[in-house]
């Protein structure tokens, strides 16, 4: 699409949630339809529609590369999610996890790709994949990642140690994923693609070992996502870059200009119009309104939402920095107060349709 | 005061094999388990939670602390089972029924560890069922209950009225914590307490014992 379109969108004054898990819900067997491809292209292409966007955003599933890595190492789809590498791989497995893969194995991976398939050539809005990023994907292979790579980052463990050279074959293996991932959507019609790092953050990476020196947010996330972006546009294929982590201005500074993504999707952590300083122009900032909270009526009242909404869009207006005012995560499902969440939305949709008619 | 000052060092470094040495060290020069940790252990993790809260210490750092003070504490725990010596308190932990999410939970098992608790560590997705069996068994004065997703929130509140239903609710203050819940969802579902953070935890934990 290219990086004017999502200018111009912003320019527009679109406003939209990520909010496709929360129209899956309104299915009466929701969970089938993650393994459904024309099911959830139905949902996602519903959930466009309902907030008048362009943009068909699929389930923020991050599970999926590592069940579809997994499958190639005889994980079973039922135990990816607790699995975890103990020990270093051998030469064998460790070719085979980076070797080439055309189709993701598992159902929901398939799934999406036949709902981009099929927003691509049956619908008149931009198919965008979705993707974990290689770093968040590491953390969820190893038992105790945070100590991991706190350990590397302390020059207490050497990097040829067992956890020392676990960690970086979990980095080679997950870059692999997330590249077999993203060719195979780029090549089911996804014209951009949105990659999660919320692992990026300062819970994982320690602020202070940056301070004395350490390299690691260099190494685990930034060169691995240079390279996917580096794939991605020798693709076509749109950069979006979503990290909710909790960041460090360095960090954000990074993403904005150095992986340089049509859209910077950030956490309510951050305030995005101080962020602007820290953004190039031509990068859209996405977010961030408090989803993680919507559930909840006493922590997070109607009349907030309301008030956060306005502040944002005026806030944005001020520093002329273009923002696609949103959603800081996926809004996902919550037993028993759909209701409250949704009033959310709708308000966060009605509020900034008013301050940008 | 017969601190070790090694120790206290190696925890506030987290370095786990430091740790271990100065330990053994220790307890070779005769110092007794719980001086170790009452005046080396708890002080050096008050330290790493007093550089938390500061912002001068992140959770990387927290946990390199925990995990050099667990090293010291495979030494030390065998003595004091042997010498029929108890921690301060105990407290049965667990990630809530549906969630596999270990990470927030480890860390404050970790820190509640560090602080001089007995953690019985319930895993993850861990059922209502297991956790009033682990109230009725091992008798602690605190339940602590994480959940990362929003989804699996509501299995708080199952578990807190599985341990009413027991009749074990009273005997217990259960606090809860994770990215998703808050001061106001801990009141919604009758929890004594919230936790932002790991190294809150410690102190909410302390406080409640002390007005208990």
């Amino acid at each position: 699409m290219g990086r004017q379109f999502y200018l111009d969108l912003a320019a527009g004054g679109l406003c939209m949630p990520i909010g496709t898990d929360l129209v899956m819900h309104e299915e009466s067997e929701p969970e089938k339809v993650r393994k459904d491809g024309s099911a959830l292209a139905r949902v996602i292409e519903r959930a466009a529609r309902r907030w008048g966007t362009p943009l068909a955003v699929p389930l923020m599933d991050l599970i999926l590369e590592k069940i579809d890595l997994l499958a190639l190492a005889a994980v079973s789809e039922a135990d990816a999610e607790t699995f975890h590498f103990a020990a270093p791989l051998d030469e064998t497995m460790l070719a085979k996890l980076c070797g080439e893969q055309a189709e993701p194995l598992c159902a929901g991976s398939r799934a999406r790709n036949e709902a981009l398939a099929y927003i691509s050539t049956q619908t008149d809005l931009v198919p965008i994949g979705m993707a974990i990023g290689p770093f968040s994907l590491v953390t969820r292979l190893l038992a105790d990642p945070i100590t991991m790579v706190a350990m590397a980052g302390s020059g207490l463990d050497e990097e040829d140690s067992e956890e020392g050279k676990l960690l970086w074959q979990c980095l080679c293996i997950s870059e692999a994923a997330v590249l077999r991932s993203v060719r195979s959507q780029i090549a089911h019609g996804a014209k951009a693609i949105m990659v999660c790092e919320p692992a990026a953050s300062r819970a994982f990476i320690s602020p202070r070992q940056l301070k004395a020196g350490s390299n690691l947010f260099e190494r685990l996330v930034m060169e691995p996502n240079l390279r996917l972006k580096a794939a991605l546009d020798s693709a076509g294929c749109d950069f979006i870059f979503h990290d909710c982590g909790e960041l460090i201005d360095p960090m954000v500074e990074a993403f904005a200009h150095r992986l340089h993504p049509v859209m910077l999707s950030l956490g309510c952590s951050r305030n995005l119009w101080e962020d602007a300083r820290l953004a190039p122009k031509d990068v859209v900032l996405y977010g961030n309104l408090p989803s993680k909270s919507f559930y909840s009526d006493g922590a997070m009242p109607v009349e907030e939402v309301v008030r956060r909404t306005e502040e944002l869009v005026e806030k944005m207006k001020t520093c002329s920095h273009p923002c696609i005012v949103g959603t800081e995560c996926d809004v996902l499902f919550v037993p028993n107060a759909q209701d409250s969440i949704w009033k959310k939305v709708d308000a966060m949709m009605s509020c900034a349709a008013a301050c940008c008619p | 005061m017969a601190q070790s000052k090694e120790l206290y060092d190696a925890i506030l470094n987290g370095d786990a094999k430091k740790a271990h040495a100065a330990t053994q060290v220790a307890l070779a020069a005769g110092v007794a388990p719980m001086t170790l940790i009452s005046e080396s252990m708890v002080p050096a993790m008050d330290e790493v939670g007093r550089l938390f809260e500061q912002e001068e210490y992140f959770v990387p750092e927290l946990l390199l602390a925990g995990r050099a003070m667990k090293s010291s504490m495979e030494l030390i725990r065998p003595l004091m089972i042997a010498s029929g010596e108890k921690m301060a308190a105990k407290v049965v932990i667990g990630t809530v029924k549906g969630d596999l999410h270990d990470i927030g939970k480890n860390l404050v098992a970790s820190m509640l560890e560090g602080g001089g608790f007995d953690v019985i560590d319930l895993g993850i997705d861990v059922s209502p069922e297991k956790f009033v069996t682990a109230v009725t068994e091992q008798d602690p004065q605190i339940v602590c209950m994480s959940a990362l997703l929003t989804v699996t929130m509501p299995a708080m509140k199952t578990t807190i009225d599985a341990l009413k239903s027991a009749g074990l609710r009273a005997r217990v203050k259960v606090l809860i914590g994770g990215a998703p819940v808050s001061m106001q969802y801990a009141k919604e579902i009758g929890a004594d307490g919230y936790s932002e953070n790991a190294n809150s935890a410690v102190g909410l934990v302390r406080t409640l014992l002390a007005n208990a």
